[in-house]
């Protein structure tokens, strides 16, 4: 890029760049609102809201796990916790519906303090077992605190956030399957930018800098420890408030959705889509959310093809999807491929 | 009374441990190695148990028998695995993708279980089952007796194994130390190999020693394998002995936790350990590794 | 990261609004085209999972009825079924009721076991207008309220927990109990209303232990019941897998009469036939009460275990009865005149003397099948062999 002379300026390029900028993200919107009204059956639209909702898990994930290098197995506890946080003080304080939306997503990102804190100084497999044994015990917590939460009995006919009214008039009602996946969705969008927004900025090269090289990092002066704590809890606190959209949408809570082996689909839909960027994993949640439910067709084996094709993805392209996107495009590119 | 069942509780606990380290013992070994965590472990152990069952059943062969022909599917089974995934990968260096793969291997072959054998539990009953020792009110059964002294036998044979032979003591280099190994002459992708094969073969062989104890269906090993996983680090990655010792102390936790509080915290009570020890030694109870920036 | 990401946005999403465009075409051009006179009945059973264990069995006491019955077919009426995998958990369920709703278009549904799965499915249907019914979740709440949609032949927590604890009071004697169940909504659900009603008799619950699914050995808890003192019965909830280790370990223990001691199991809904040879004498003694009788006499059940046999080569347990129950019901149904969703539910309502081969069938007006003989009582003989105790 070269350094514009004094009195100069380049409106041509730097205009293009915002314009495409803009561009692409009015394509995205445009695209996520047509799709509820190409898919107009309740079946396709219930999972298009699904693939929102497990959007914004594997959003959380990455960042944790793709721009500091945390190895989260745990990420189902946070899931859990903002779901029952955020039902229970609906359900028994009679909080209202926003207010207890943001207690979810509070609590759980103190909860993903609480972990990093405490594993800040493990690496590799060994704070992978620590948040895997922070998820079961979250998990069993939930199961047997039967007073508290109802553990097995579960807690039904959870209502929908309350409707949107302006002037008198019902401007948005969740009841609604479209308007809900709009709210999902737009809130998805919203913490994409969010993420886009911090990734693209000094902090974005910080916390890179610290998955590539710890050591060398620290001797920059970055307080690693404090950087992957502030990932971990915006990671945790997003995977909250997916937990609340579940339990709203859903209806119905029961601890069963949160076992570990959630937080490995998640780390699935992280990995295929392609970890450390953050468009793959909304790509490889939405795969890998639509995968099972198109395999219906073929009954008992459609488990079977979803494990195999998550360990043919892992050992053939493990850049995910984004990288098989990167390699056809280059395959299409006009004038052959660029070296 | 109450010494009784304490006392009682003890040996139920060295049960439930010799049951967990016999599971344990190939992820510590393979992680030593490896460092690598091999997700489809609890797996080997449920297709080691149907395949002991339907030899048992089908060929009308001894028990014996059968334990040795689920030895040999875990063996053929970790060949397979180390040989399509771990190898391939291990040359992209990424420590995460190994795990993933092996996840989806585990999804893979529960559900190919149900496929074939169905989730009806399968009823593997020996001749040791039902029979029980008793001495000053406390009983085992036979079948109990059995697997602590094959655990027994098997921690012995690897013990020795490890410390004796010059394959044993190759692998404990590598698992110390890589790079130093390498430069000692140790071909490391054969030792891995070996390794890898010699664990899974445990893991088999553990699934037709448990499969008259265990609940016989195509998700039988997930019901152990976290825990498996708790005592391997509570025991020190790669540790054999550490593994021993928290194989005991976890079944020891799950007996005394049943009785004096409810099963149902006997998880919550095990992962607050190992985040215990994680705080406070994370290189385990023994350790042996030199561990890097742990 | 890999360079020109922002570009591969624009073309991954043109891939992905490509595919979810394909498949929308491929499934949703999949909707079976009904023929006149077919009754459609939409199948939620659990296929994938461990609640497969309820699925498969579902299936074969389901294809057994609709081959019995399309042989000649009911009033120029034949059935055709779609089976959909709701997983026993409430996501997964929802999904295949959606899905079942708008693709298959059923007159009426069976389904679910699991009752989170049961409860979560309901709104749904209530919804969509579609008659459920139900014979598999224990789960008061299924009926309690009072859903018009919402039908359920087999007996109700609250049937069988009032039922069992009078017999363990009045019949057996019983003044103490331990009570054994597995973490899940039908165990606890059991387990409570046992507790409620023993202890309202004036009897007394010693201990109350809940075990997850994962447990495989119940040494440990048979050791703690033993140090309990003087038990009576021990009301054990659970899958027969659980089911057998715990008979085993009890007997190991001393504690039950298969063990030489003086305690009775007894216990509910999931043991099947056959159970006996697998325990061998730790289950001597064991009185429970199941909802299918194969020593019936009836010739309702005598005929449909010949035929069960004959085609599966197998003695039908609860599950494959139940099954049976709800096809035939649904045939009864459409024998009286039914013919689609409405008419299906307001037949269903009005049944008041269906003879089936777990009992008769005659809804109160919660949609609660009420009739006691549904709740059969048996006892394991020293020869292991199974007697009805006609309790009810």
């Amino acid at each position: 890029m070269s350094d514009p002379a004094v009195g100069q300026q380049v409106p041509d390029r730097w205009t293009a760049a915002v314009m495409s900028w803009r561009i692409k993200y009015l394509l995205a919107a445009l695209s996520v609102f047509v799709l509820p009204l190409i898919f107009n059956d309740t079946y396709w639209r219930t999972n298009l809201t699904i693939c929102a909702i497990n959007v914004l898990l594997a959003l959380g994930l990455d960042f944790i796990l793709g721009y500091t290098g945390q190895l989260n197995l745990g990420h189902s506890a946070f899931y859990g916790l903002g779901a029952y946080v955020s039902t229970l003080l609906i359900v028994k304080l009679g909080v209202p519906f926003w207010v207890a939306f943001v207690a979810g997503i509070g609590f759980a990102g103190l909860a993903g303090m609480l972990l990093s804190l405490f594993a800040v100084r493990l690496r590799g497999h060994y704070l992978a077992i620590a948040s895997l044994g922070f998820a079961v015990i979250v998990y069993q917590i939930l199961l047997n605190w039967i007073s508290l939460t109802q553990g097995p009995l579960g807690i039904y006919g959870i209502a929908p956030p309350p409707a949107v009214v302006i002037a008198g008039s019902v401007v948005a009602d969740f009841r609604n399957l479209t308007a809900f996946f709009y709210l999902v969705s737009g809130f998805t969008f919203l913490v994409y930018l969010l993420l886009n927004q911090l990734v693209r900025s000094p902090v974005g090269e910080t916390l890179t800098a610290i998955r590539e090289d710890e050591i060398s990092a620290a001797s920059l002066g970055i307080n690693c420890a404090a950087w992957k704590v502030f990932a971990f809890v915006v990671g945790s606190a997003v995977a909250g408030s997916a937990g609340c959209f579940y339990a709203s949408f859903v209806g119905t809570l029961v601890p069963d959705a949160f076992y570990v082996t959630e937080a490995f689909n998640v780390l699935a839909m992280v990995i295929v889509g392609g970890m450390g960027t953050l468009i793959g994993p909304v790509f490889g949640a939405i795969f890998l959310t639509l995968l099972p439910e198109v395999l219906r067709g073929i009954g008992d084996l459609r488990l079977v093809v979803y494990g195999a094709a998550l360990t043919f993805v892992v050992l053939f392209m493990p850049g995910g999807l984004i990288q098989a996107a990167h390699l056809v495009r280059e395959k299409l590119r006009p004038g052959g491929p660029v070296s | 009374m109450t010494v009784t069942i304490v006392l009682q509780q003890a040996i139920n606990g060295v049960v439930l441990g010799s049951l967990y380290v016999l599971v344990a013992l190939g992820l510590t070994l393979i992680y030593g190695v490896l460092v690598q965590i091999n997700f489809a472990h609890a797996d080997f152990v449920t297709l080691g148990a149907f395949a002991a069952y339907f030899f048992m059943h089908l060929v009308g062969a001894s028990y014996i028998l059968s334990i040795g022909v689920a030895f040999l599917v875990g063996a053929i089974l970790g060949w397979m695995i180390n040989a399509s995934i771990f190898t391939p990968l291990r040359r992209k260096g990424n420590e995460l993708l190994p795990l993933i793969a092996t996840i989806g291997v585990s999804v893979m072959m529960q559900n190919l279980m149900l496929a074939w054998f169905g989730p009806i539990p399968y009823a593997f009953e020996t001749q040791y089952s039902n029979q029980v020792i008793r001495f000053a009110g406390i009983f085992v059964s036979w079948q109990n007796v059995i697997i602590i002294i094959v655990s027994s036998l098997t921690i012995a044979l690897l013990y020795a194994f490890m410390k004796f032979t010059f394959l044993g003591k190759a692998l404990r280099a590598v698992s110390q130390d890589h790079e130093t190994a390498g430069l000692m002459g140790i071909n490391q992708n054969q030792l891995i190999m070996l390794t890898f094969v010699i664990a899974s073969a445990l893991a088999g062989m553990a699934g037709a020693m448990l499969a008259p104890v265990l609940v016989l269906t195509p998700f039988a090993g997930t019901s152990v394998i976290v825990k498996a996983f708790a005592i391997v680090i509570i025991g020190g990655f790669g540790n054999v002995e550490g593994t021993i010792l928290a194989g005991l102390i976890v079944g020891l936790i799950e007996s005394y936790t049943t009785q004096f509080l409810d099963p149902g915290l006997i998880d919550i009570v095990v992962f607050a350990l190992l985040l215990l020890m994680l705080a406070v030694r994370p290189t385990g109870l023994i350790s042996e590794r030199r561990e890097e920036n742990v | 990261m890999f360079p020109g990401e922002d570009k591969e946005m624009i073309t991954a999403f043109r891939a992905l609004f490509l595919g979810l465009a394909a498949i929308s075409l491929l499934t949703v051009g999949q909707t079976v085209r009904a023929q006149d006179k077919t009754i459609k009945i939409g199948a939620l059973f659990p296929i994938s999972g461990p609640g497969s264990y309820f699925g498969a069995q579902d299936k074969q006491g389901v294809e057994l009825a609709l081959e019995q019955l399309n042989k000649t077919g009911v009033n120029g009426y034949k059935f055709a079924i779609q089976y959909e995998d709701s997983s026993c958990a409430p996501l997964p369920a929802t999904q295949a009721a959606k899905r079942l709703i708008e693709q298959f278009k059923p007159d009426v549904i069976i389904g679910e076991e699991c009752s989170d799965a049961t409860l979560a499915v309901m709104p749904i249907v209530e919804q969509a207008k579609v008659p459920l019914l139900n014979a598999g979740s224990s789960s008061i709440k299924v009926t309690q309220p009072g859903n018009p949609w919402t039908f359920r032949i087999m007996p109700n927590e609250v049937m069988q927990g009032v039922n069992l604890a009078e017999n363990a009071y009045k019949r057996l004697n019983a003044r103490t109990a331990a009570l054994l169940f597995e973490n899940t909504n039908a165990g606890i659900g059991n387990a409570q209303v046992f507790k409620e009603n023993f202890t309202k008799l004036g009897g007394k619950v010693l201990a109350e232990i809940g075990f997850g699914r994962d447990i495989n050995d119940f040494t440990a808890i048979a050791t703690r019941v033993a140090g309990l003192g003087k038990i009576d019965v021990i009301p054990t909830y659970t899958l027969e897998g659980q089911g057998l280790k715990i008979t085993q370990a009890l007997a190991q223990a001393g504690i039950t009469k298969g063990g030489g001691g003086g305690a009775i199991q007894i216990g509910t809904i999931w043991l099947p036939f056959g159970f006996e040879q697998k325990a061998g004498k730790a289950a001597l003694g064991y009185i429970r009460i199941v909802q299918f009788d194969p020593t019936d006499t009836r010739d309702v059940v005598k005929n449909f275990i010949a035929a069960f046999k004959a085609k599966y080569n197998a003695e039908p347990t609860h599950l494959n009865a139940h099954a049976y129950d709800q096809i035939m019901l649904i045939a009864d149904v459409v024998k009286r005149g039914g013919k689609d969703a409405q008419s299906i539910r307001d037949g269903l309502a009005a049944t008041k003397s269906f003879s089936g081969v777990t009992g008769s069938v005659d809804f109160d007006k919660t949609n609660q099948n009420t009739k006691m003989d549904t709740v059969h009582y048996m006892e394991t003989k020293p020869d292991m062999s199974w007697t009805s105790l006609k309790w009810n």
